[in-house]
């Protein structure tokens, strides 16, 4: 059904990534980005296998919610791995068919690349487990806030990032219910070619989108009762604060990747 | 002491159709004061301007003529604007489309982060303000996981974390099934006897306008019956002219009366009435020891 | 023969998740040609899954539903028909409206059956006629309704599919104690004019108590009882137990009992109410 779909995987839990700075949380999560695309060698791989470990463990989140988390994009990674196995590289040929070759480089590739994959996500992940989407808004537009000199709306896309996340369960449940109710009346929306299918989304779309838009009407009007008057002097009930343990986590972020680095240019 | 709200002579219209000078008029003149600590609902059936009303009181609408003075501040006036609304604290009928946040207390602290209130104070105030409606152990969820009782109750911290003088509900139970309804009547009560808000409930359902301390009647844009409910649903025939229902004691000791019967005719809740019924019969000598309860 | 059938009826959602929760357990229920039944129970008591598996929507985790004695998930059936046949207003139906004109809007269910547009027409108009709506709003946008207006070219939108048995959930919900009012008593009228069985799902008692001549009570996926209004309320007890609030009225008569006066214990409705105690005062007075 629909509404089993979750949409911002928070995990809320008492953890020291938890209560680590949002900010810092999404700068270490770039440099481990980066950290994981630096290179051929497996340092890359194995540093980021430790930036991993270290994380889930300190943010006490269940190794089975990463596994998890991975799950759906098996196939992408199976494809990843294939193209990379029978497409990429040089080196010893072990096994040959037609244009298909199977080579060392292929396999080392293909392993690499998955495991690279496994990684990101695991990582990323990890960022959106512990952070709830309304703090990692806050954070995203407490490091944009430079460009606000540059007059780019920075709060309103905020407060724009918070409603959608706020609205896309309702909207989901909202959406099951309208297709229900056409469906009793003999709507068929499951039947048909792509054009039919395209035609018959019209009786729940419509409906979706007025609702939408009338949602929208009332909301503004609560939030305008409610004092709010744009970005100008608002404080905040979570304040982004960054402490030891923020720059201890930066520090140990950067020194993977300073090694990462090293090790790479002294191996090539 | 000034009266907390002022209504005076206040008419409503907007235009209707291309010509400007046809206009469709809501609120005809409607002079009204409420006092601080009031529990007052506002009772009217769907059309009758009790929703343009009540968006007078916290200038969402300003009058056509006639002025709105909300402790001591006239809505006209824009500067006092956001200092209007944090004293009259506004919460409406759908509780899915005003809740801002993904997190309950993070959109009980909507409020206070617009008025810019220091973060450690906003802690404290938003805790209190979630105790005061029951829902501290709540407060990490989001808000589709909540029950529409729950979510209007969130609605309602929201406003009390602002401190506001008064709290207009329009029509906050609407959209909720019985056990939601009992959850938000009971917690306006207390907010109204424990914390000394002011309540002015907006409502077409005659039980919660029973609960009340004062029903203000509005039909049409006029203003009908201004009055203790006991006092205001004793008009049963009125009431139903109105499009309005009174409590089913109420009715069945009228229609007794009618019959002849010696009944007190300001009879609402159920247990007045077994009373009244039982005195009634104990003076008729039906039964010998039904009035024991009575009198 | 019952024109609908529950048997041993069970539905579970999110099954192997930590929400898994049954909404319906093992339910039988017969459902009589031409009954106007009213289904009282709290949120979460399984009332709108079980009418979701009664017109096909939802498919049963076990056991079977039957229309006019067929299983409807039997292989052949057709589920499409039977949607027809039971129609569904959901709560708050005037969020479906979508065409461009109210006409066009009640024709979208009769058209999905393949009518003629002569009989498309018919049903149209007569459906509008029933539940009040004027022929001049028939061309206006359903968006142009008022609130109690859209509401009731909603439900006319399932009654013109001229369904064997019409369910509606909570089609009373938010509306005034004069919408309210007005769409019972169309549906009172509906349901004598054409016989066929209606099914009104409500929260509140006092409303549906005047209307119908059976109450269905659910309770925690279950059935309390299945039976006349009067039947219903002289187990009031139960009821109050379970936490669905009687009617106040109901709740006097009761309350008059336990004070030792004899008056019926399954009044319902004012009228009846005062009917009894004007009969027994009088009659006191006789003996006085």
């Amino acid at each position: 059904m629909l509404k089993d779909i979750t949409l911002g995987q928070f995990f809320p839990m008492d953890s020291v990534v938890h209560r680590m700075d949002a900010r810092y949380k999404i700068v270490i999560t770039l440099i481990f980005l980066v950290m994981l695309f630096w290179g051929q060698h497996p340092t890359a791989l194995i540093a980021g296998f430790l930036f991993v470990a270290v994380a889930t463990v300190c943010s006490k989140i269940p190794p089975k919610m990463l596994i998890k988390s991975i799950r759906p994009i098996v196939p992408i990674l199976i494809i990843t791995g294939l193209l990379n196995l029978f497409f990429f590289g040089g080196g010893t040929v072990y096994w040959e068919w037609k244009f298909l070759k199977l080579t060392q480089q292929g396999i080392q590739a293909s392993v690499f690349m998955v495991v690279r994959i496994c990684l990101l996500i695991a990582g990323t992940s990890l960022l959106t487990y512990t952070t709830s989407p309304i703090v990692l808004t806050d954070a995203i537009e407490s490091l944009l806030s430079p460009l606000k000199k540059l007059k780019l709306p920075v709060h309103e896309l905020a407060m724009m990032m918070t409603i959608a996340l706020r609205f896309i369960p309702t909207l989901i449940e909202e959406t099951d219910k309208i297709m229900s109710a056409q469906k009793a009346r003999g709507a068929d929306l499951e039947s048909g070619g792509l054009m039919q299918r395209a035609k018959a989304l019209v009786p729940v779309l419509i409906p979706l989108i007025v609702s939408a838009f009338r949602r929208a009407e009332e909301l503004a009007l609560a939030m305008e009762c409610r004092c709010y008057h744009g970005g100008e002097g608002r404080t905040r009930l979570r304040v982004l604060k960054s402490g030891l343990r923020d720059y201890i986590a930066l520090a140990f972020t950067l020194l993977l990747l300073a090694a990462v680095i090293v090790i790479n240019a002294v191996v090539y | 002491m000034e009266p907390l709200i002022i209504i005076d002579n206040v008419r409503f219209s907007y235009p209707t159709g291309e010509n400007p000078d046809e206009r469709t008029e809501v609120l005809k003149g409607i002079s009204l004061t409420f006092e601080r600590g009031e529990l007052v609902a506002v009772l009217g059936h769907n059309g009758s301007g009790k929703s343009t009303l009540a968006k007078t009181l916290n200038a969402v609408l300003l009058p056509t003529s006639g002025t709105v003075t909300v402790a001591g501040m006239d809505t006209k006036d824009e500067e006092k604007l956001l200092d209007i609304r944090q004293h009259i604290g506004m919460v409406f009928q759908n509780p899915d489309n005003q809740i801002v946040a993904t997190i309950v207390e993070e959109d009980v602290a909507f409020g206070l982060e617009n008025l810019g209130v220091p973060s450690d104070e906003m802690r404290v105030r938003v805790d209190q303000a979630l105790n005061a409606v029951g829902m501290y152990e709540y407060r990490t969820h989001a808000p589709h996981q909540l029950s529409g009782g729950q979510k209007q109750r969130v609605a309602i911290a929201g406003i009390i974390a602002m401190r506001p003088d008064c709290i207009v509900l329009d029509e906050p139970t609407a959209m909720l099934d019985p056990q939601g309804r009992r959850e938000v009547m009971r917690t306006i009560k207390l907010l109204n006897r424990d914390y000394g808000i002011t309540v002015i409930l907006i409502t077409h359902e005659m039980d919660e306008a029973a609960q009340c301390d004062r029903v203000v009647v509005i039909d049409h844009g006029e203003v009908r019956m201004d009055a203790p409910p006991e006092k205001v649903f004793s008009h049963v025939r009125e009431m139903r002219e109105l499009g309005l229902d009174v409590p089913q004691a109420t009715e069945l000791c009228d229609l007794l009366r009618q019959a002849g019967y010696d009944l007190p005719d300001d009879i609402l809740h159920a247990d007045q009435c077994i009373d009244a019924l039982a005195a009634l019969f104990s003076q008729k000598g039906i039964i010998s020891n039904a009035g024991s309860g009575s009198n | 023969m019952p024109v609908l059938e529950a048997i041993d009826l069970t539905y579970t959602y999110s099954i192997g998740t930590p929400f898994e929760k049954t909404a319906v357990d093992h339910i039988d229920l017969q459902i009589e040609q031409g009954e106007f039944v009213g289904i009282i129970g709290h949120t979460g008591s399984g009332k709108s899954t079980l009418m979701q598996m009664m017109n096909g929507l939802l498919q049963p985790t076990s056991g079977t539903v039957k229309l006019d004695g067929k299983d409807i998930w039997e292989k052949k059936a057709d589920r499409r028909a039977v949607r027809f046949q039971v129609g569904l207003v959901f709560q708050y139906p005037e969020y479906q409206l979508f065409e461009e004109t109210v006409y066009k809007d009640i024709a979208f269910g009769p058209k999905n059956m393949g009518l003629d547009e002569k009989e498309i027409d018919r049903r149209v108009r007569e459906t509008a006629e029933a539940v009040g709506l004027s022929e001049e709003l028939l061309q206006k946008s359903p968006y142009e309704l008022s609130g109690g207006q859209k509401r009731r070219a909603a439900i006319a939108g399932v009654m013109a599919m001229e369904p064997k048995v019409l369910i509606l959930d909570e089609p009373t919900a938010g509306l005034d104690p004069k919408g309210r009012t007005k769409i019972l008593t169309q549906l009172r009228e509906y349901h004598r004019r054409t016989g066929c069985t209606v099914m009104l799902v409500s929260h509140s008692m006092e409303d549906v108590a005047k209307y119908v001549s059976r109450l269905l009570v659910l309770s925690h996926a279950k059935v309390v009882c299945y039976d006349t209004p009067s039947n219903v309320f002289a187990r009031g007890d139960a009821l109050a137990e379970m936490g669905l609030a009687l009617p106040q009225i109901t709740r006097i008569f009761h309350g008059l009992r336990a004070r030792g006066i004899v008056v019926p214990d399954e009044v319902y409705t004012v009228k009846y109410g005062a009917e009894q105690l004007l009969s027994l005062l009088k009659g006191g007075e006789g003996t006085c």
